[in-house]
């Protein structure tokens, strides 16, 4: 155990996020960005529990990774009913489509 | 006189004398907001103005026989005196067959009577100490109240009220009556005004031709209307600021009528030279007024109201029971203490008795009577009434000789009580002075209108000499007679320019006696009425056989001899009316002569001249039957018995070295022990004039074309009207202009340049700025909006509205953040 | 063993990742990421915490992943729907993913874990017993009620009473001996007057963001729902 250490995980943990973020970047489906999303909030939840096993964090961040959990579900609901409302407005679901914000 | 008859004859007097009054207003609103309707050629206006001044001569006549009766001139004495009779039933014209009936018994009754001749003004006079010696008892005889309170703060209140004695009275009788004959006869003089499109001869337009306007025989009348209302309103005025009320609306129907012929440029100016000269002598007046109301707190003449006992009028603090002014201290430190009720000093409300400056006193008095001097044309603004002689001939009989110039004299009479004696001197020099000037000019102007004119500033002067000598009686006396006489002189006046085309000149006219025989022998009672000329027969109860001027410029000979006598100092105050006396009788006779008599002088008038209509010649023979009879009897006659019931107590008796120049007054006595004396002075002078003037003009015997020559600078400077006009020009108009035109220079040179230079450098000012704030300010405003706009379009690209895009920046942004925080944050 | 437990699941999470990034189909990504998760995961289990690890399986393995693949069925026009993202795009995004890589690994790496956590002991800040969840005995899941509960067994001396539990005088007292005689046989006994000192600022428990999670998720899926409603309306505007 002690050998694998923390910065395995943190190490894991960062390449989750950036591939969460990549993907964010780069999929023009919206399903696909929301994937991003769920891939960086499990690099920020294995942070957490790595902490909790190997700092003073404690209990603590287990219960932080479970709220974690429970936020993610719920965003990934709530997304998907826009993800929906977009594809019925829109007829797809290309996100490029939406340049409503554009200034 | 029992207190329930005083109120009941009190209350009875102010009905019938406010019914008098308020008629004329009542016509004057009717014709001025109806007389459009009426049409021009009607006589409605006429009809209704002489219904009401007619009417509330009927009502002032049995308010004068109320005042007989109440005033112990009863209906028994009157019966055993037929002068009484006569005195009560002159003013019922119907009663005039009645009256020389009683004529006839004169003769009769005479011898019985003989013996009572010089008993009666004995009686009178101790009647009247018999009054002094109970209170001041002249206003035993006055009946006032309040009509309605103006304003109120706290104890001191302006008010509508009512004054009403013998004088009220007589003066009600004597205006209504004057006023009825005058419209009257307006209507036929000023029937030319009857018609949609009046040619004025006197206002030339260019290309020869004469103005047309249309006709203004309502508003002719509607102002006469309101006259006579404004008037009556002064004489009932129970207070002297309604007084100063009635006295500025008497001015403005002078104006108004003296400017009828507005168009003509002489009428215009003449009304605004009269209406600027009174204001002149009401600035005195108002001065006066304001020193009465700061020291007594009230307006009133005298209280004698029972429901209202120990309000004080003015005459009741200021004398004393028996009369006299009760002063202490010598000159300007001298006071004069108020009077309560009950004789004793007037206390004010830190219990100190009230007292009141003598020197103002004295200024309060010359402010009164500067408005008496601009109201009766006295020296020295007596320039604006021959002037005023531009308005319709009606209107100078009834404005401008009977009736509102005779309001200074009535004022000064109603006043008498606040004068002290040092007034009453200058009111006595002024009076002499204007008698002087007035009779002087008449004597060489030739315009008939502008003789009676200075005729009447002539006699106004008498009588303010009167007032002044302290013969109260004598001054109104011939106030009342002078009335008569001189109304039905301007009438007749009227009635000869009448005839003869609107012809003013004298010495176009001549022998016209043939063609109008009624003016001609009513105006000659006119004459020799003022004149003074009598028969120096004394007959009992008539006294000298004459008309009644001659018993009325009697007295004021006498009170002012005997003034002389008692002040030897002042002795020019009788000298100047006896030689004033004889001119006056010389230029009377001279008009008349020149008018009636001698040969025609203008074929052109003389042919077209013709008497006048009856409605014009019967008022002349009802005014000419009293300017010869009103005063019969004398200063015994019923005339005068009824005048002395108003007169102020203190008179009678006269006074002693009073004031600070030590004047006396003469008392009744006295100036009736000089009466015989004065009255053959005065005949000998007016006979005189009457024999010269017969010799000059009548019989032709000394041509006055000689004399004219002879006296040419003298006639030069009378004829210039002793050049008041000029000195008056150079004293205050030419002054006026120049210092108008230094302003005016002042306005242009110093102010508007100043004015300019401040608004030009204003300008360049404003340029500079404008320059500065589009330079500047703007450019700096504009910079920012500038580069803030610029940031948003260089901005806005940022902002694709692409999702994906923004995670990019967001992650490159990180990136950054890591990198420049590992390169510049200490380790 | 351990180690190589840990390169199994690390080198499967981190290859799974990929996969959702590089492949292009919806259905691909939605597998790729079930197996990340999935070993994310088993890297939960590796850290003793497998209740959270349970859950991982339970809520995204099982809820969210299905709900994402809903989303792919009702949003898909074709079966294999490929919407694809332009090369300039993918470079510039690898670009930056690793640069943030270079940026996190040297610092995860260069920083010295253990000696941070000592110093920190004796700076006076309490550290996990590492004794509540030894190796292999699991059971985290009562901890972890108990922690949401205010009663934290982890902590040095989380005996001391919440208030929640002060009318327990027996379980109190109890309880308090218990932690009491672990912390002497683990730790110096100076360290108990600091724990004496900071006991009432770990009173506080996590009911109330628990109450408040609970019933955020409810208006979440309410508002879930009512945006999802089916419009009919839409579809054929023009017919």
């Amino acid at each position: 155990m002690e050998s694998v250490g923390l910065s395995g995980y943190l190490i894991v943990g960062a390449v989750l996020f950036v591939c969460g973020v990549i993907c964010m970047a780069t999929k023009r489906n919206g399903i696909g960005i929301l994937m991003g999303v769920e891939l960086v909030l499990n690099g920020a939840n294995l942070n957490f529990v790595a902490f909790s096993q190997h700092t003073h964090l404690g209990l603590d961040g287990q219960i932080a990774s479970l709220f974690v959990i429970v936020l993610a579900a719920a965003e990934a609901a709530v997304a998907l009913a826009i993800a929906l409302n977009f594809y019925n407005n829109h007829l797809t679901i290309d996100v490029d489509r939406a340049a409503d914000l554009k200034g | 006189m029992s207190p329930d008859i005083y109120i009941e004859t009190g209350t009875t007097l102010k009905w019938l004398l406010t019914t008098a009054w308020l008629l004329p207003l009542a016509g004057f609103l009717i014709e001025v907001f109806g007389g459009y309707w009426s049409g021009r050629k009607s006589r409605a206006a006429a009809f209704l103005a002489v219904g009401c001044i007619a009417t509330g001569f009927v009502c002032s006549l049995i308010a004068l026989l109320t005042w007989l009766d109440a005033a112990d001139l009863n209906v028994s004495d009157i019966w055993q005196n037929p002068r009484a009779v006569a005195a009560a039933t002159h003013e019922v014209s119907e009663a005039t067959h009645v009256d020389h009936e009683h004529d006839a018994d004169h003769a009769a009754d005479a011898e019985h009577h003989g013996d009572h001749e010089h008993a009666v003004p004995a009686h009178s006079e101790e009647e009247h100490h018999g009054h002094a010696a109970h209170g001041n008892n002249p206003l035993k005889f006055a009946f006032n109240g309040t009509f309605y309170t103006l304003a109120k703060f706290g104890r001191i209140q302006i008010t509508l009220d009512y004054y009403i004695d013998g004088l009220t009275v007589l003066m009600f009788t004597m205006v209504t009556f004057i006023a009825t004959c005058i419209h009257l006869f307006a209507i036929g003089y000023m029937s030319d005004e009857l018609t949609e499109s009046y040619e004025d001869h006197q206002v030339h337009l260019p290309g020869g031709k004469h103005f047309h306007r249309p006709g203004r025989f309502y508003r002719f009348f509607s102002f006469l209307s309101l006259f006579c209302f404004a008037m009556l309103g002064l004489v009932l005025a129970g207070n002297i600021f309604q007084v100063f009320i009635f006295w500025e609306l008497v001015g403005v129907c002078s104006y108004l009528l003296i400017g009828f012929y507005v168009e003509r440029k002489s009428a215009s100016t003449a009304a605004n030279k009269a209406f600027i000269m009174n204001r002149v002598g009401d600035f005195g007046f108002l001065i006066g007024l304001m020193i009465l109301w700061t020291w007594f707190g009230t307006f009133q003449f005298a209280n004698t109201n029972p429901d209202q006992t120990g309000e004080q009028g003015l005459f009741q603090m200021v004398r004393t029971d028996a009369g006299a002014i009760e002063t202490e201290g010598e000159g300007l430190n001298r006071v004069a203490y108020m009077q309560s009720a009950t004789g004793e000093h007037l206390l004010g409300n830190d219990g100190q008795a009230r007292r009141i400056p003598y020197w103002l006193l004295v200024v309060a008095g010359l402010g009164i009577f500067a408005g008496c001097v601009g109201k009766s044309a006295q020296f020295p603004l007596q320039t604006w009434l021959p002037d005023a002689m531009e308005g319709p001939t009606p209107v100078s009989a009834l404005v401008h000789s009977a009736t509102m110039v005779a309001a200074g004299v009535y004022l000064a009479g109603r006043f008498f009580p606040m004068f002290t004696p040092e007034v009453l001197l200058v009111i006595a020099y002024v009076g002499a002075i204007t008698a002087f000037i007035g009779a002087t000019i008449a004597l060489v102007v030739t315009d008939i209108k502008q003789v009676l004119a200075y005729s009447t500033i002539s006699q106004l002067g008498y009588m303010m000499l009167a007032i002044g000598v302290g013969g109260w009686l004598a001054g109104l006396f011939h106030l009342i007679t002078h009335a008569f006489f001189k109304s039905l002189m301007f009438l007749c006046s009227g009635s000869v320019i009448h005839g003869c085309h609107h012809e003013q000149e004298m010495t176009k006219m001549g022998g016209l006696y043939k063609k109008m025989p009624i003016t001609c022998w009513t105006m000659w009672i006119g004459v020799v009425a003022i004149s003074g000329l009598a028969i120096p027969i004394t007959l009992p109860y008539l006294g000298a056989i004459s008309f009644s001027g001659f018993h009325s410029k009697d007295a004021i000979i006498a009170s002012s001899l005997s003034f002389s006598t008692l002040n030897p100092t002042h002795s020019l105050l009788f000298f100047i009316p006896l030689i004033t006396a004889g001119i006056t009788a010389f230029y009377m006779h001279r008009m008349w002569f020149m008018t009636f008599f001698g040969k025609p002088k203008d074929h052109h008038v003389h042919d077209h001249a013709h008497e006048s209509p009856w409605v014009m010649c019967g008022p002349l023979l009802a005014l000419s039957f009293f300017a010869a009879f009103c005063a019969v009897g004398g200063e015994s006659g019923p005339l005068a018995n009824l005048l002395l019931t108003s007169e102020p107590t203190h008179v009678a008796g006269g006074v002693q070295a009073a004031g600070e120049l030590g004047l006396t007054l003469p008392s009744h006595h006295e100036i009736h022990e000089c009466h015989s004396q004065a009255g053959m002075m005065a005949l000998l002078a007016a006979l005189m004039g009457t024999v010269v003037a017969y010799l000059f003009y009548c019989k032709q015997a000394v041509d006055p074309a000689l004399v004219k020559a002879r006296f040419e600078s003298a006639h030069r400077f009378l004829k210039s009207k002793w050049q008041f006009d000029e000195i008056y020009d150079s004293m205050f108009t030419r002054p006026v202009h120049v210092v108008a035109k230094w302003c005016t220079g002042f306005d242009r040179e110093a102010l508007d340049r100043f004015l300019h230079s401040c608004a030009s450098l204003a300008v360049g000012i404003a340029q500079w700025d404008r320059k500065f704030d589009e330079a500047v300010v703007d450019r700096i405003v504009n910079v920012f909006g500038e580069v803030t706009y610029a940031a948003g379009r260089t901005l806005k690209g940022v902002q694709t509205g692409r999702l994906r895009q923004y995670v990019m920046f967001i992650a490159a942004a990180v990136v950054c953040l890591f990198v420049v925080l590992f390169l510049f944050l200490p380790r | 063993m351990e180690s190589l437990l840990f390169t199994i699941y690390a080198l499967a999470t981190c290859g799974a990742a990929l996969g959702v990034v590089l492949s292009q189909n919806v259905a691909r990504m939605a597998f790729w990421l079930v197996v990340s998760l999935g070993c994310v995961a088993g890297l939960f289990f590796m850290l003793n915490a497998d209740f959270v690890g349970a859950t991982q399986l339970l809520i995204y393995v099982g809820g969210t992943v299905v709900l994402l693949i809903f989303g792919v069925m009702l949003t898909a026009s074709g079966p294999f729907n490929t919407i694809k993202s332009e090369p300039a795009e993918m470079i510039q995004a690898g670009v930056i993913g690793i640069a943030l890589l270079a940026i996190l690994i040297p610092t995860v790496t260069s920083v010295d874990w253990v000696g941070n956590r000592d110093t920190l002991s004796h700076a006076g800040v309490k550290s996990p017993s590492g004794e509540f969840n030894q190796q292999g005995e699991g059971g985290t899941s009562r901890h972890i009620g108990a922690a949401l509960l205010g009663v934290r067994v982890d902590q040095a001396d989380a005996s001391a009473p919440s208030e929640a539990h002060e009318h327990h005088e027996a379980d109190h007292d109890h309880g308090h001996e218990h932690a009491h005689g672990e912390e002497a046989h683990s730790h110096a006994a100076h360290d108990h007057a600091h724990a004496q000192v900071s006991e009432t600022n770990q009173a506080s428990g996590y009911l109330l963001p628990f109450e408040i999670i609970s019933v955020h998720l409810l208006v979440v899926l309410i508002g879930a729902s009512y945006l999802a409603r089916a419009k009919r309306r839409v579809e054929q505007p023009t017919s």
